[in-house]
C-alpha cells in the first residue's frame, strides 16, 4: 500500500520495491523533520521547478540525496558513530573513516540539510532561523552552512555527533563553530590544522613543511578518531576509499568532455548536485551518486548526439565557482538570461586541470596533504585564481562569472583580485558577484539578476560583434 | 608625566629619525599580532616597526577598492593603508613581514603580493593548535625568516647579537608587566589609557629609548597618588585594540569604569613571557612566543584564553567584563556567544559585548550601553 510521500519519492528516482524497504526508515526521519503530507504539494513542484526530472540520472541524484538524508537522521538511532565533518574539507579522512568500519556514519550535514530541506522540501529557513537563534546570529557575515547545521542540531532533526573533524586548514568560522557545538553539546573535536601561509607568486610551488604539518596533522585527527570512535582504520583505508570514490572521478572526466558541447547538454544546477554529494557524503550518497552519474553520462550522451541543451547553441560561455546549495533559482538565473555553463570550479579542478602532486610521502596524511595542495583549493588564494585561468586550456569561455562568498572569508579574499587578475590574463570579461551560496534570503535570483542579466547582455554583444 | 611627554616628543620625531637612520639600517615592517620576534630584526641591526594605526572609518573606503567589506576593518584598515601611503609608516620600511594567522592577515597578505609586489615582503604561517608539529612549524617559519633578514641586511645573527636583542627585548616585557601587575592592587595609579598609549608606543619606539620611558614611568607611577577606588573594575578584552582606536576606552572612562587589564590580540604586546637566553636560542623565541604565550582567539580550541579571561577576572578583582570585537572577525564573535555562560558560572560577573566598524555612527549606541552596564555592574 503506497504513502502520502510515494510518488515524491518516485519523483527523485526511488524503484517501488526501495521505497517499500525504506518505508520504515522514512517515515522516522521524516518524523524527525517535521515533514508530512502537507509539504508534498510544495515538494514535489519545488522539484519540478528547479530540476530536470526528465533525466532520470538527475532524479536519481536527488535520491542519492535523500538516502544521505535518511542515514544522517537515524544514524544515532541505528547505532552508528557519528563524525561530522566542515564543507568544504578535505575529504580524505572522511572517507578512511567511512572505509574502515561500516558502524561509523561520516558526513557532511549541513550540506545535506541543503540540498534536501532546501532543494527538495524548501523547508530551510526555519533550520536557520534555528542557527541564528544558537550562537550564529544573523546580520556578522556568519556561514550560513554552519547556522544549518547548528540549527539542525538544535531543532533535534539530526543527531549530535561523536566527533567533529574540524577543518582548521582551511576556515576560522568552521573550526571556531565545532568550539560552539562542543560548548553546547559537549562532541570532542579532532582539529585538523594548516596553514595557507605561500606567498603571492609561489604557487605551484610550495615548501615541503606545509605538507609535512599538514599531514601530520590529519594523522594525528585519525589517531584521534581511533580512539574516540573506538575503531582501528585498516592499513589499505586510504587505497580502499580512493578506489571506491574513483568512479566518480572518472565519470567527472567524462561529464567535462560532453560539457564541451555547443549547447551544453545539462544546466549547473544538476551538476551541483553531483559536485556536492562527492564532497558531502562517504557512504550510501556517494555510491548512489556513482550510479546516478552513470545514468546521466548515457542520457547526456544522447543529448549531445541530437544536439539538446539547456540553452541556445552559440550562447556565450561562462565559468562559475559553484551553485547554489540550496536554492537552485540563484543558479538558474545565470541561464535563465541566456549564458550557458559549461564548467564549474570544481568539475574544472576534479575532472579536468590537473596538478601533478610533488612528492613522495608514506603515511596517509602526507599523501593526502601532498595532494591538496596541488588542488589548489587549500593552496591559498592564488591557486584558486589560477585554477580559473587554467581552465580556458580545457574548454572554450567567453567569460567568468567569478562568485564570492561574502560570508566565507576565505572564498572572499577573491573578491576584487579574481576579477583583474583574469581579466588581464586572459582578457576575458569577469563579472565579480557576491552571493551567498548557501542561503538565499538575502541574495536572492532576483536581487542578483540586474547584474547577471547586464553581464549576459554585454557578453551577447560582444560574441555577436565577435562573430560578424 | 614626563614619561608619556617623552614618548610623545619621541614619536613626534620618529619618522625623520628613521628616514636618517635608513642611510644605516634597514627598515622592517611588520603586521600586528605579537607572532614576530622583534628580536630577530634587531638582532642584524635592523629596525622593527609594527603597523598598528587603524580606527577611521574613511580608510576603509581605499580598502573597498581592493577587497570586499566582509573583514575585520583593522585589516581592510591595514590594506587601505598599504595601497594609498597614508599611513606613512608604509613608506618607509624596506621589507614588509607578514605572520599569517586568519583568513583576515590572508586577506592583507595577498594585497601585499598581488596588488603591491613592489613592496618587498616576507610571510610565515602561524599555526592555530598548539601542540609539538604546530611549535615546529612555527620554529621552521621563524628559522626562514632569520635567514631571510640575515640576506636582506648581510647582518649574520649570531648567538651573541641574538642573546643581546633577547635581553632588551626581555627588559621591555619586563617593565610592562610591572606596570600591569600594579593594577592587581587597590591602590594603583596606572590609568589604562595610559598602559595602552605605551604599548601602542613601543610599536614604534626606538627599543632603548622606549624602556627609558617605561622605567620612567615606572618611577612616576610610584610617587603618583591613585586613581578613585569607586570605579567598578572591568576587565576589558577584544580581537584588537590599536593606535587611533580609543573610542570605547573613551566612553568606558567618561561612565566611570576603571579599566584594569586589557587583553587583546592585536594592539597590545605580549608582555607576559620572558624569552629564554641559554641553549638553543630559536627553539626558545618559539616556545615563548608561540607556545608560553596565550593563545587568541583564531586558535582552537579557544579554551587556553578563556581560562586565562576568567583567572584575569578572579586576580584583578574586577566587576565585569568588557568584550570588544571587530565586526566580521567571527572567531571572536563565535566565542562571544557561550563565553558570557563560562564566565558567570566561573566569576558570577556578567559581560557587555561591543562591536565596532570603526564608524561615528556606533558611538551613541556604544555609550548608551556601556554607560548602562558600568551603572548595573558598580558596587
Amino acid at each position: 500500500m503506497g504513502n502520502y510521500y510515494d510518488e515524491l519519492f518516485k519523483l527523485c528516482g526511488f524503484e517501488d520495491e526501495e521505497i517499500k524497504k525504506e518505508r520504515h526508515r522514512i517515515e522516522a526521519s521524516f518524523e524527525r523533520l517535521g515533514i508530512g503530507p502537507e509539504d508534498m504539494d510544495t515538494a514535489d513542484s519545488w522539484v519540478r521547478q528547479n530540476h530536470d526530472v526528465s533525466l532520470e540520472g538527475v532524479r536519481k541524484l536527488l535520491g542519492a540525496w535523500l538516502k544521505e538524508l535518511i542515514d544522517l537522521v537515524l544514524a544515532k538511532d541505528e547505532g552508528k558513530k557519528i563524525v561530522y565533518f566542515g564543507f568544504p574539507a578535505i575529504i580524505g579522512p572522511g572517507l578512511m573513516l567511512s572505509a574502515s568500519s561500516e558502524e561509523v556514519f561520516v558526513s557532511a550535514p549541513d550540506m545535506v540539510l541543503d540540498h534536501t530541506m532546501g532543494q527538495i522540501f524548501n523547508k530551510l529557513t526555519p533550520i536557520l532561523e534555528a542557527g541564528e537563534t544558537n550562537g550564529l546570529p544573523q546580520g556578522h557575515a556568519l556561514c550560513s552552512l554552519w547556522q544549518a547545521k547548528i540549527g539542525g542540531i538544535a531543532k533535534g532533526m539530526i543527531p549530535v555527533p561523536d566527533l567533529a573533524l574540524a577543518s582548521s586548514y582551511y576556515c576560522d568560522m568552521g573550526s571556531k563553530a565545532d568550539d560552539l557545538v562542543n560548548a553546547l553539546y559537549g562532541v570532542p573535536i579532532a582539529y585538523i590544522d594548516g596553514v595557507m601561509d605561500s606567498k603571492w607568486g609561489e604557487y605551484p610551488k610550495y615548501l615541503p613543511e606545509r605538507v609535512h604539518y599538514l599531514g601530520a596533522q590529519i594523522n594525528q585527527a585519525l589517531e584521534k578518531a581511533e580512539k574516540i570512535l573506538n575503531i582501528k582504520i585498516a592499513t589499505d583505508a586510504w587505497e580502499r576509499s580512493q578506489k571506491d570514490s574513483g568512479p566518480f572521478r572518472a565519470n567527472l572526466v567524462k561529464l567535462v568532455e560532453l560539457m564541451r558541447a555547443d549547447p551544453v547538454p545539462i544546466s549547473i544546477c544538476e551538476l551541483e548536485l553531483l559536485e556536492a554529494l562527492s564532497g558531502s557524503s562517504t557512504g550510501r550518497g556517494i555510491r548512489e551518486g556513482i550510479k546516478a552519474m552513470e545514468i546521466l553520462l548515457i542520457e547526456l550522451e544522447k543529448r549531445v548526439k541530437a544536439g539538446m541543451g539547456v540553452t541556445k547553441k552559440g550562447a556565450p560561455r561562462v565559468m562559475v565557482r559553484l551553485g547554489h546549495t540550496s536554492d537552485p533559482r540563484v543558479t538558474r538565473l545565470i541561464e535563465d538570461v541566456g549564458l550557458a555553463v559549461p564548467l564549474t570550479f570544481i568539475l574544472g579542478s576534479w575532472g579536468g586541470v590537473k596538478v601533478k602532486p610533488k612528492g613522495n610521502y608514506n603515511t596517509p596524511g602526507e599523501v593526502i596533504a601532498d595532494y591538496e595542495m596541488t588542488g589548489g583549493y587549500y593552496y591559498g588564494t592564488e591557486a584558486q585564481i589560477k585554477f580559473y585561468e587554467k581552465a580556458i586550456e580545457l574548454m572554450k569561455l567567453d567569460g567568468f562569472i567569478a562568485q564570492y562568498l561574502y560570508n566565507c572569508r576565505p572564498v572572499a579574499t577573491i573578491s576584487h583580485a579574481q576579477k583583474k587578475y583574469l581579466e588581464e590574463k586572459t582578457g576575458l570579461p569577469v563579472l565579480a558577484l557576491e552571493i551567498d551560496n548557501f542561503d538565499s534570503r538575502a541574495y536572492s535570483a532576483a536581487s542578483l539578476r540586474t547584474k547577471v542579466e547586464t553581464f549576459a547582455e554585454m557578453l551577447k554583444a560582444k560574441k555577436s560583434t565577435n562573430s560578424q | 608625566m614626563k614619561a608619556l611627554e617623552k614618548l610623545d616628543s619621541h614619536l613626534k620625531t620618529r619618522l625623520p629619525d628613521l628616514n636618517k637612520a635608513k642611510e644605516g639600517h634597514k627598515i622592517i615592517g611588520y603586521s600586528a599580532g605579537g607572532y614576530l620576534p622583534e628580536e630577530l630584526v634587531l638582532a642584524c641591526d635592523a629596525i622593527p616597526i609594527c603597523f598598528i594605526q587603524a580606527g577611521n572609518n574613511a580608510i576603509l573606503r581605499d580598502a573597498g577598492a581592493y577587497i570586499c567589506r566582509w573583514f575585520d576593518p583593522f585589516w581592510r584598515s591595514q590594506i587601505g593603508y598599504l595601497t594609498s601611503g597614508k599611513d606613512p609608516y608604509y613608506n618607509i620600511v624596506d621589507l614588509i613581514v607578514v605572520p599569517i594567522t586568519d583568513n583576515h592577515v590572508r586577506a592583507f597578505s595577498n594585497t601585499l603580493g598581488y596588488y603591491t609586489p613592489e613592496v618587498e615582503s616576507f610571510v610565515f604561517g602561524v599555526p592555530h593548535v598548539k601542540d609539538k608539529i604546530a611549535l615546529d612549524y612555527y620554529l621552521k617559519g621563524i628559522n626562514r625568516l632569520k635567514k631571510k633578514l640575515e640576506d636582506f641586511t648581510g647582518i649574520e645573527i649570531t648567538d651573541y647579537r641574538l642573546k643581546q636583542s633577547i635581553k632588551l627585548c626581555n627588559r621591555e616585557r619586563e617593565l610592562f608587566r610591572e606596570i600591569s601587575l600594579m593594577r592587581k592592587s587597590d591602590d594603583f595609579a596606572v590609568d589604562s589609557k595610559d598602559f595602552v598609549a605605551l604599548n601602542h608606543g613601543s610599536f614604534i619606539a626606538d627599543k632603548e629609548i622606549m624602556i627609558d620611558i617605561l622605567e620612567l614611568f615606572i618611577q612616576e607611577i610610584k610617587d603618583s597618588s591613585p586613581l578613585p577606588k569607586d570605579d567598578p573594575r572591568i576587565l576589558f578584552t577584544g580581537s584588537t585594540l590599536v593606535r587611533g582606536d580609543s573610542k570605547v576606552m573613551g566612553i568606558i572612562e567618561d561612565s566611570s569604569g576603571a579599566i584594569v587589564m586589557e587583553e587583546f590580540a592585536e594592539g597590545i604586546r605580549p608582555y607576559w613571557g620572558k624569552v629564554k637566553t641559554d641553549g638553543y636560542l630559536m627553539a626558545n623565541l618559539a616556545e615563548s612566543y608561540f607556545m608560553d604565550r596565550i593563545c587568541p582567539g583564531w586558535f582552537r580550541p579557544g579554551t587556553e584564553r578563556l581560562n586565562y579571561l576568567v583567572k584575569l577576572a578572579k586576580e584583578y578583582n574586577t566587576a565585569g567584563l568588557i568584550w570588544y570585537q571587530l565586526m566580521y572577525r567571527e572567531s571572536y564573535k563565535v566565542e562571544s556567544y557561550f563565553f558570557p555562560g563560562i564566565l558567570k558560572k566561573e566569576t558570577g560577573l556578567p559581560m557587555l559585548v561591543l562591536e565596532s566598524e570603526y564608524d561615528a555612527m556606533e558611538t551613541g549606541p556604544m555609550k548608551t550601553r556601556i554607560e548602562t552596564f558600568i551603572e548595573t555592574i558598580r558596587r
